[in-house]
């Protein structure tokens, strides 16, 4: 008989993972060392902390090393390692005025306070593939001279709009505590701090393709940035004697604030506002953000305004787990499809190889 | 109720010991033997690198989760418990597992778990099942539990989509992992606009999806997972069992926990709770039927599988793995032969002349 039971267990399973750890090494070059995973591919590393909700460049840098290049996978690391840490205290709430900006680019405005930073950026770059990249170490910013004169606070540009009375509060400013949507489960109408939090740890793709559809038509929200910052936000916490508050540390993060003329909306004709905030560089994640903010917080019919719907679907975690737990056998299951879908064709008349019934048969699994 | 003192009782384990993998694998246990719970891995930065470094489970708290967060499942559970059928959220971790992998499932067996039990878990049927594998593989190494195939050794099973064939007691527990929480999905994927409809016992979209299946097809066309109603008032999926499965659920003697990980939401079935699939009184609830007997057993009274083998043969083999082999030796055996009593109900009772398809 042709049939073998399907066992498996753990030594499949073990095999399975040297085989993936071989590729790793199959090439026979020099393994990546978690410093250059830091330092040269930050984007990936920015990704995978973003979205692993954990500001931790070292820590993101080995799950990227380990999950061999899937920021997914990686994000999924550092979020199954955060789980397991004690919860010592948190953070004063920070200004992000406070942020030491290395980037800062207003499209609201030509000129604004402080002006514009364009930093370290491609996106005025040709993308031309380079041919010449391999054996590059020079650095090209060697013979620049810059005045070594300290950084200076940039103010925001919406605190421009601001004092002009031209921009509406959102909901939950004075939300006292922050929702921990790690620790608490999110039922709906959540508080916008949940909603920002979930957002923060969306999937890069998925907040994108969601913040998109409402600039491609499907939603009212296309938001004029006030300004998109990449910089360093000062991390304090209150000590513990003396009760001041103390800088530890410090994170990189991309920030955007974006201005929606929805006024239509609105008894008052106010600008609508939208945040966005991220680990790291990733602009793309942070604008998409504040549509998503701006949309959820307008309503509305059309998928990115319907708070549940974004919410429920953002999560990268969450979303690939899903989808590839189809991999998973199911032919318990499917035994209980086929035995509905072939009841249905006794009583439709069919047989065996007539045309196939059309019914959908759910299993919901 | 019994079943709250049981899951009391489980929820007073307080752990003794860690697993003995977490201690095996380093050399610097000193900062760590003392400690109970996590709180000791945090105790300084080098600790907590070093269990970073380590590719054993060193540093991690008994049964892997800390202790805030079981105790914080077991409410969910206790919860649960007092509102049979109801979908209590809980705020599900993330875990070392995929999502949609059973991560609820291992939350709630994790929160249950002490070194005293005998933990077995099953995956479509089968302990041999890689993902099933996996799971065994966390509990074993985190809670230091006894693990097992055998169904009636076991006082916890966690399962994906199958309700084992051997009749299960009151001294049990049955975690079932769930995809899918909320039946009233199929109608509207508003999980906010489904719970209205359970608040207020609104079930009549769901009445209207059923008939309409009727209408148009003549019987209902839910494969897996038929929504049941629990003692008379929340509609409930029983997670993607097979129809054959589900009378298993009524005036058992076991208590059934169900958790979803992914969706953060658990519920349960005590014992000697109704347990009553959704059907009109002209189209009954019907399960899988089977034309054949076991390939391997001869069993006529399990939930069979076909199998499509490499020379083009069809065959039937009983899905429940573990029972299945003992019937190999003794077909002969009863689902209740482990029982002082005989003639348990557990499952479909024998079909009839062929009436059901």
């Amino acid at each position: 008989m042709g049939y073998v039971a399907v066992t498996a267990g753990e030594e499949v399973i073990k095999r399975a993972e040297d085989l993936f750890e071989k590729r790793r090494v199959e090439g026979n070059d020099d393994p990546v060392e978690i410093d250059q995973v830091a330092n040269q591919f930050g984007r990936l590393t920015s990704q995978a902390m973003g979205e692993g909700g954990l500001y931790a460049p070292r820590l993101a840098a080995r799950a990227v090393k380990q999950a061999q290049g899937e920021t997914t996978e990686a994000a999924f690391l550092l979020r199954a390692y955060r789980s397991t840490l004690e919860r010592w205290d948190y953070t004063d709430p920070v200004n992000p005025s406070d942020m030491f900006a290395t980037r800062r680019v207003s499209p609201a405005y030509k000129d604004v306070p402080g002006g514009q930073i364009l930093g370290a950026t491609k996106d005025y770059t040709q993308r031309l593939l380079d041919f010449g990249l391999d054996d590059d170490t020079s650095d090209p910013t060697v013979d620049w001279d810059v005045d070594k004169e300290s950084p200076q606070r940039l103010q925001n540009v919406m605190d421009v709009l601001r004092e002009d009375g031209l921009v509406a509060d959102q909901p939950g400013v004075d939300e006292d505590e922050p929702f921990d949507s790690t620790r608490e489960p999110v039922l709906f109408p959540a508080p916008r701090s949940a909603v920002l939090q979930e957002l923060a740890r969306g999937e890069t793709g998925a907040i994108t393709a969601l913040g998109y559809s409402s600039l491609r038509g499907y939603g009212s929200v296309h938001p004029t940035l006030a300004e998109v910052r990449v910089g360093r936000l000062p991390v304090r916490i209150e000590h513990p004697y003396t009760g001041d508050p103390v800088e530890v540390t410090s994170t990189e993060v991309t920030e955007t604030e974006a201005v929606v003329p929805v006024y239509a909306k609105r008894d008052d004709p106010r600008f609508a506002f939208g945040y966005g905030l991220t680990f790291g560089r990733n602009e793309r994640k942070a604008i998409g953000m504040s549509i998503l903010d701006a949309s959820i917080a307008l309503g509305g019919e059309e998928p990115a305004e319907d708070e549940e719907f974004v919410l429920d679907v953002i999560d990268g975690i969450d979303s690939f787990g899903f989808i590839e737990h189809l991999k998973l056998p199911h032919y318990v299951t499917f035994q209980s499809t086929l035995d509905r879908i072939r009841a249905l064709r006794r009583r439709a008349g069919a047989t065996d190889n007539a045309e196939p019934a059309t019914a959908e048969v759910s299993d919901d699994d | 109720m019994t079943e709250d003192d049981q899951a009391a009782d489980r929820s007073g384990q307080a752990p003794d010991s860690f697993a003995a993998a977490a201690n095996a694998e380093t050399s610097d246990t000193s900062s760590r033997d003392s400690a109970a719970g996590n709180s000791g891995t945090a105790n300084s930065v080098d600790g907590l690198l070093a269990s970073v470094d380590d590719d054993g489970l060193a540093g991690y708290n008994y049964a892997y989760l800390d202790e805030h967060t079981k105790r914080e499942v077991r409410r969910a559970v206790l919860k649960a418990i007092a509102i049979p059928g109801h979908q209590v959220p809980f705020a599900s971790r993330p875990m070392p597992l995929a999502r949609g992998w059973g991560t609820g499932g291992i939350q709630t067996s994790l929160s249950l778990l002490g070194p005293e039990d005998t933990f077995k878990v099953i995956d479509q049927g089968s302990d041999e099942s890689v993902n099933a594998a996996n799971i065994r593989r966390l509990a074993d190494r985190t809670a230091d539990v006894e693990t097992t195939t055998d169904t009636t050794d076991a006082s916890v099973i966690q399962t994906r989509h199958r309700i084992p064939e051997e009749v299960m007691t009151e001294d049990q527990i049955l975690v079932l992992q769930v995809p899918t929480t909320d039946p009233l999905r199929k109608v509207d994927g508003s999980d906010d606009a489904n719970r209205r409809r359970h608040a207020h016992k609104n079930y009549s979209k769901m009445w209207v999806y059923l008939y309409e299946n009727v209408v148009e097809w003549g019987e209902i066309q839910i494969g897996a997972a038929y929504p049941v109603l629990v003692n008379d008032r929340y509609l409930m999926s029983p997670s993607p069992v097979p129809r054959w499965d589900t009378p298993k659920l009524d005036d058992a003697d076991t208590l059934f926990l169900f958790a979803a990980g992914r969706e953060a939401r658990i519920y349960a079935v005590p014992p000697h709770t109704d347990v009553e699939p959704l059907a009109f009184q002209d189209r009954s609830f019907q399960v899988e039927r089977f034309a054949e007997a076991c390939r391997f057993c001869g069993s006529r009274d399990t939930y069979l599988t076909e199998v499509e083998t490499d020379d083009g043969d069809r065959l039937f083999a009983c899905n429940d793995t573990s029972f299945c082999e003992k019937r190999q030796d003794n077909p002969e055996i009863e689902k209740s032969h482990h029982l002082d009593r005989s003639g348990v109900e557990w499952g479909p009772p024998p079909a009839r002349g062929g009436d059901d398809a």
